[in-house]
């Protein structure tokens, strides 16, 4: 560029080589704007204004309250609780019962049944420790399902999985007009009740199953220790189903 | 200060000339192609904001559809316009405050041509169908180490002159300059590597994209527009800084506050709790660096009230700075999760918000520093202040209406959405009136910057005024306040000798 910063210096003003008008022409051209700028002059140090802090002072408070109500770092609960089961949209056609859970669903209608039940195990499933035994954190009644099963469609005569005989000796056969429903539903009830936690479904499938078993068995009369241990200590068939899959609870049937 | 130096005012106003004259190129491309960028998001804008309420406008065509015009109307008018005015603003403004002449403006310029290439595929890209789907990153996924690239290609020289600069002392300009060119590719490399290269959950992804939007506006456009208006109202006004310890604890409150913004857009989403409440308030929050830096520039300003309303540059920045505080009211009155964070969550409000920062704030200021630095660089005064008065008062129709309809259509919007038992249409219909406002305020800013970008290409083709003599919006050309005025190559009786002070 040609500034005129970088025309020879060492030459006197008034030689002739330089016409002094025209330089500072040159200067003037170049600097038309940057001339009349304004210089950046200095700092400030004003007092700030009251109802600045005041204002900043009120949105610190909100802020502070937005951050108070964050709860703990990672509390997942707060966004999705507990047993959430989506409602029906208000003016929607009659679909039907609002869907459940399959374990809540199954345990809703267990514990209907579980009304024959208590008269003797109780409303909260411990027995009475001398005629009854408890159903809470049996062995029996927890893990493999098949003997659970057998239990309650055949009866129990003599020890039970502690090797205790409690005082009333046998328990009679509930399986008499019970269904498959009924029977998943109650099992699955017994199960996730009490303090017992297996988390898992008895499917209507796996009931049936059970059914066909009871009926199939070689000696009539309720079950024993000894018939349990030999036969009885597995799974009933059938494909489990996930405990939070929605489904009818008038129907056990899946929702779309 | 910047200009304390031992030489005298004849000799830095050569400096400074000088400077000006040695950044003529690129600053000259940036402005101008960042206008041109502008002139195709606004178009887009409208095509886009019209789908909204007239389903059929322009439908027979695929490359028109809305999810691919909107897209990529947001990103041209953030890459495209919103970098560019910066990149413009921050060469030249680096350059004044370190008081050096540039020396890699071939280089700038032609990282300036990539980056405009990467925009160019980018948008080309989105609107064929190639989008990625995460707002303001819709760019094809091989655009971005272009873009980032070329960036640095771009602001190394900025860096390279702030570390040789021959004084001490920093001015606030330059801390909400440097800031802003260490955060965004802080920001950029983050949000494209965790999204792009090792992609993870797509909930938190989401996240991720939600904090990388607001990160640009609150980590970059915001500490520019900041720095540039710290800048520019001093030394137009010739007024000091308000107080200089309030713009201290405003830049370091934006610094310390505002990386936690962001994620309050997922709320309720199964990410961790109190993620959504930290974006929240950090967002609440931006309250305080906005309205101190607001404050000390307009404490500062309306000493010179007449000033504001002469000076293009001044009306402009200012403007911008009431943007600014409309913006920061916004952002709490949005943000209160339980009340207003559920309206505005999924409402235009999140739209109207960006266009109030990224138009009502930061593209004002870029207008006051463009109508700042184009004559110095060209050597010539603006053509037409009718042009610059029209090119003002349309803009801020446009912008109030977007404005307004950030804050109350996208409440309104909102309140539609969480009556679930009706039917879409009666939210579409609460809509309605609110798509019309957003179309109408994009024609408004067309409209306005019509006139600019006619003024700003007359500038580019050096057709401006040849005159010693600033164009001034309330004073005619001969009666301005620095004397009388002489032809800018015919040195006058009113030339700049004459009247140097």
């Amino acid at each position: 560029m040609s500034s005129p910063s970088q025309q020879p210096t060492n030459k006197p003003d008034l030689d002739e080589s330089i016409n002094v008008t025209k330089a500072h022409g040159r200067v003037d051209r170049e600097t038309a704007a940057t001339a009349r700028e304004e210089r950046l002059v200095d700092n400030g140090h004003e007092p700030v204004s009251l109802w600045v802090i005041v204002a900043c002072g009120i949105v610190l408070l909100i802020a502070g309250g937005v951050l108070g109500k964050a709860g703990t770092l990672f509390s997942y609960g707060s966004t999705f609780q507990e047993g959430y089961v989506r409602g029906k949209a208000p003016g929607a056609g009659d679909e039907g019962p609002v869907a459940k859970t399959a374990l809540a669903a199954f345990s809703g209608k267990g514990a209907k049944i579980y009304s024959k039940c208590n008269g003797c195990h109780g409303a909260d499933g411990r027995g009475d420790g001398a005629n009854y035994p408890s159903l809470a954190g049996s062995k029996w009644v927890a893990g493999d399902t098949q003997k659970l099963a057998m239990v309650i469609l055949n009866g129990l005569q003599g020890p039970t999985s502690t090797g205790k005989v409690y005082g009333a000796g046998i328990m009679p056969a509930q399986g008499a007009g019970m269904g498959a429903e009924d029977l998943a539903g109650v099992m699955t009830y017994i199960r996730n009740s009490f303090g017992n936690a297996s988390g898992d479904v008895v499917t209507v499938e796996m009931a049936q199953a059970a059914l066909e078993l009871s009926a199939a068995r070689a000696k009539g009369g309720p079950v024993n220790a000894e018939e349990i241990a030999a036969d009885h200590m597995t799974m009933l068939p059938g494909e489990a189903l996930d405990p939070m899959t929605l489904v009818n609870p008038a129907t056990l049937k899946p929702v779309e | 200060m910047s200009s304390d130096t031992s030489t005298n005012p004849e000799q830095d106003a050569v400096l400074r000339a000088s400077i000006d004259r040695s950044l003529r190129h690129p600053v000259m491309f940036f402005l101008t192609s960042g206008a041109a960028w502008l002139a195709v998001s606004i178009i887009l804008g409208i095509v886009s904001s019209a789908k909204v309420h007239s389903p059929g406008f322009l439908d027979s065509c695929s490359w028109l559809t809305y999810g691919r015009t909107q897209a990529a109307h947001l990103n041209a008018l953030v890459y495209g316009w919103g970098f560019q005015a910066a990149f413009g603003v921050i060469v030249w403004l680096m350059s004044r405050l370190s008081r050096q002449e540039c020396r890699a403006s071939g280089l700038i310029l032609t990282a300036g041509h990539i980056w405009n290439l990467g925009v160019s595929i980018g948008i080309l890209g989105i609107l064929g169908g190639f989008s990625t789907g995460m707002p303001w990153m819709e760019f094809p996924v091989f655009a971005w180490p272009v873009i980032l690239i070329s960036y640095f290609a771009i602001v190394i020289w900025s860096f390279i002159q702030f570390k040789v600069r021959p004084e001490g002392h920093v001015y606030i300009s330059q801390w909400y300059l440097m800031a802003a060119l260490i955060w965004f590719p802080w920001v950029f490399i983050t949000a494209n590597v965790l999204l792009h290269v090792i992609p993870g959950n797509p909930v938190m992804a989401a996240g991720i994209n939600a904090w990388y939007k607001s990160s640009l506006i609150f980590l970059f456009f915001t500490p520019i527009a900041l720095g540039t208006a710290f800048y520019l109202v001093p030394k137009v006004s010739g007024r000091p800084i308000y107080s200089y310890s309030l713009a201290k604890l405003g830049f370091w409150s934006l610094a310390v506050i505002m990386p936690w913004a962001g994620m309050q857009k997922l709320t309720g989403a199964p990410i961790p709790y109190f993620l959504p409440y930290l974006g929240a308030t950090a967002t609440i929050l931006f309250f305080i660096p906005a309205i101190t830096a607001a404050v000390n520039l307009l404490k500062t300003a309306i000493s010179s009230g007449d000033l504001v309303n002469n000076s293009p540059t001044l009306r402009f920045t200012m403007a911008g700075i009431v943007g600014l505080m409309v913006m920061a009211g916004a952002a709490v009155f949005l943000n209160i999760p339980g009340q207003t964070l559920e309206l505005s969550q999924f409402s235009m409000s999140g739209y109207g918000f960006e266009i109030l920062s990224l138009y009502g704030f930061f593209s004002f200021v870029m207008f006051g520093s463009i109508y700042f630095i184009v004559p110095r660089i060209t050597r010539r005064e603006w053509l037409s202040r009718r042009l610059i008065k029209m090119h003002f008062f349309i803009s801020i129709y446009g912008i109030v209406l977007i404005a307004l309809v950030a804050i109350f259509g996208g409440i309104q919007q909102g309140i539609g959405q969480e009556e679930f038992g009706k039917s879409y249409i009666t939210i579409a219909e609460r809509t309605f009136p609110y798509a019309w406002a957003v179309t109408i305020s994009w024609i408004f800013i067309l409209i306005s910057n019509v006139f600019f970008f006619m003024h700003l290409t007359v500038m580019w083709l050096r057709l401006g005024r040849r005159s010693n003599h600033p164009t001034l919006l309330n004073t005619e050309h001969g009666h301005s306040p620095h004397g009388e005025e002489g032809d800018i190559d015919n040195c006058g009786p009113g030339s700049a000798s004459a009247s140097a002070h």
